[in-house]
C-alpha cells in the first residue's frame, strides 16, 4: 500500500521545561531519535520555570515522553499543558462495589477485578492505541503481578489506568486510599 | 461504502485496508486474524454483525498495528488524508489512534474533497482529537461515554487525564449540564450518544431521547461495550436510518444483549457481540418500526 510521506505539521499541546538551555537541546535529541514529534519553543512567561526554551511535545505522549528521558538520564523541570486554564491531572479515582468485584476508575480509564483473588476481570474506557494492548496484557492476571502500564504504556489513557491499578491494588490488600 | 478507520493492537500489523471479516472469535482484514477484544476490533466486528443481519455490504476497515508508539496512528492517517476523497465512503467512523491534532486538521479539509460529504462518526481517541483542535463541529456523531462527556464540557482539557475535577465528580444527572456546556463552547458534534447509566441521544444540543432500560450496570466494567455501541451507530446509519434513530436503537440493542449475556464485570466483549443476532430478530422490527425478514 502506498504511502505519501509529507513533512509533518506539528501541534502538540504540551511543554516540557527545561533549567537551562543545553537540557532542552539535549532532551530535544533524545526524543527525536525515538521519533517523537517535538518542536523547541520559547514558553510563555507564566510557565517559565528556567530557560526560556521549552520543547513543545503532543501532550498525549506525556508518560512515555517522560519514561524515556528518566531513562537517558536528560534533565527536565516538568511536563505542562500549553493552553492556558487547563486543569493538572486528574488525582481522584472513583470505586463501584459490583459484589464479587470492584470496579475502579481514574478519568477515562477503568478496572475491574475480583475481590477474592485479585485477578483483573476486564480494564475499560480509553481511546489511546496501547489501551487494547494492555487490556490483553493484564486480563486473567493478578494485580500484584500483572504489567504497569505505566512501564508498558506511553500515553495519559496508559497513565490512568496505572492510577486505577495502583488504587486497586491499595483496596485489595486493604489499605484503600479512597 | 462505510469505512471504520482505526489502530488494532498488534505490533507488526502493517497498515491494511480490506472488507472486514469474522472467523471464530478474529475479525479478519486481508486474511490478518485480529483478536476481537476492546477498540477498533470490537467495534468493525459489531458494524460487521449488523450488516450481515441487514444483508448490506460489509464494512470496509482500515487498521494498522500501532501499540502506543504512534507511528501506526500516523502512517494511517497519513493514508487517509491521501485517500478519502477518492475512497468517497457514505460513513466513515474514526476510532482508535494516537490523537493528533495536526493530522485531524488535515483529514477534516481533505474530506471536503469527497464527492458527496461522508456522515463522520468519531470515538475513542479520534474524538479527543477532533475536540482538541476545535473540529467537533465539522462531526456528525460522537459517542462519548459520561467522562468523556466531562472532557467536551471543559473547554480547557485537551486529553480526559486533564479535566477540571468539578465536571469529573458529576453523576448521570447532570449528564445535561455538560451537553449544555459542550454545545455553548462548540466542543460536540451535531449528535451526541452519550453512554453511561442513562444514554443521552442529543441533537444541536437538543436532548432527543433518554435510554435507561434494559438496566445492566455491568456493561460499564466490560472492555469494548462503548466501542460495540460506536459500531452498532455507524452500521445502522449506513443502512439508511437517521443518526439519531441509529444513536437510539444501538443504545438498546447494546443494553439487551447485555442483559441475554447475563453480564458481569469478568463477561468477555465478545459475549455481548454474540447476543446482536438474538437481539436483532427479537426487537429490530418493533424498535426501528422498519421490518425485515432475515
Amino acid at each position: 500500500m502506498p504511502l505519501f510521506k509529507k513533512k509533518p505539521s506539528f501541534e502538540g499541546g504540551g511543554l516540557v521545561l527545561f533549567m537551562d538551555v543545553h537540557d532542552a537541546m539535549a532532551a530535544e535529541k533524545v526524543l527525536k531519535e525515538s521519533d517523537y514529534a517535538v518542536k523547541l519553543v520559547a514558553p510563555p512567561p507564566e510557565l517559565r520555570k528556567g530557560c526560556d526554551l521549552a520543547l513543545e511535545i503532543n501532550l498525549v505522549e506525556q508518560p512515555g515522553i517522560v519514561r524515556l528521558l528518566q531513562e537517558k538520564e536528560a534533565g527536565y523541570v516538568s511536563v505542562l499543558p500549553m493552553k492556558p486554564g487547563t486543569s493538572g491531572l486528574l488525582e481522584i479515582v472513583k470505586v463501584t462495589d459490583f459484589g464479587d468485584w470492584y470496579m475502579v476508575k481514574a478519568a477515562n480509564m477503568k478496572l475491574s477485578f475480583e475481590k477474592k483473588s485479585g485477578i483483573i476481570v476486564n480494564t475499560s474506557g480509553g481511546g489511546c492505541p496501547d489501551i487494547p494492548y494492555l487490556h490483553a496484557e493484564m486480563i486473567g492476571k493478578r494485580l500484584d503481578e500483572a504489567p504497569r502500564p505505566r512501564d508498558l504504556g506511553f500515553t495519559l489513557c496508559a497513565l490512568m489506568l496505572d492510577r486505577a491499578l495502583e488504587e486497586s491494588l491499595a483496596l485489595w490488600q486493604g489499605g484503600s486510599k479512597t | 461504502m462505510m469505512l471504520i478507520v482505526g489502530t488494532v493492537p498488534l505490533k507488526d500489523l502493517p497498515l491494511t485496508m480490506g472488507k472486514a471479516g469474522a472467523k471464530g472469535d478474529y475479525m479478519v482484514v486481508n486474511g490478518h486474524r485480529i483478536p476481537c477484544t476492546q477498540g477498533t476490533a470490537a467495534m468493525i466486528t459489531a458494524a460487521l454483525i449488523t450488516t450481515e443481519y441487514l444483508k448490506l455490504e460489509a464494512p470496509q476497515a482500515l487498521v494498522v498495528g500501532d501499540t502506543g508508539q504512534g507511528k501506526g496512528s500516523r502512517e494511517m492517517y497519513e493514508y487517509l488524508i491521501q485517500s478519502v476523497a477518492k475512497l468517497s465512503p457514505e460513513v466513515l467512523a474514526l476510532h482508535y489512534c494516537l490523537p493528533d491534532m495536526a493530522l485531524t486538521r488535515r483529514l477534516c479539509q481533505a474530506v471536503k474533497g469527497c464527492t458527496k460529504k461522508p456522515l463522520v462518526i468519531a470515538d475513542a481517541a479520534s474524538m479527543y482529537a477532533a475536540k482538541a483542535a476545535g473540529l467537533a463541529t465539522s462531526f456528525d456523531i460522537f459517542t462519548p461515554d459520561a467522562t468523556e462527556m466531562a472532557f467536551l464540557a471543559d473547554p480547557d482539557a485537551t486529553h480526559p487525564a486533564y479535566i477540571a475535577r468539578h465536571l469529573f465528580d458529576t453523576d448521570v444527572t447532570q449528564t445535561p449540564k455538560l451537553v449544555a456546556a459542550a454545545y455553548a463552547k462548540r466542543n460536540a458534534a451535531k449528535l451526541l450518544l452519550v453512554k453511561g447509566a442513562t444514554d443521552y441521544v442529543v441533537r444541536n444540543g437538543e436532548i432527543l431521547a433518554t435510554i435507561s432500560e434494559p438496566n445492566v450496570p455491568a456493561l460499564e466494567p466490560i472492555g469494548g461495550t462503548g466501542d460495540t455501541i460506536t459500531g452498532l451507530v455507524s452500521a445502522f446509519v449506513y443502512s439508511g436510518l437517521e443518526p439519531h434513530e441509529a444513536a437510539i436503537i444501538a443504545a438498546r440493542a447494546n443494553r439487551m444483549a447485555g442483559k441475554l449475556a447475563n453480564a458481569t464485570p469478568a463477561t468477555k466483549v465478545r459475549q455481548i457481540i454474540n447476543q446482536f443476532p438474538s437481539v436483532f430478530k427479537e426487537f429490530l422490527c418493533q424498535w426501528s418500526e422498519v421490518c425485515y425478514k432475515p
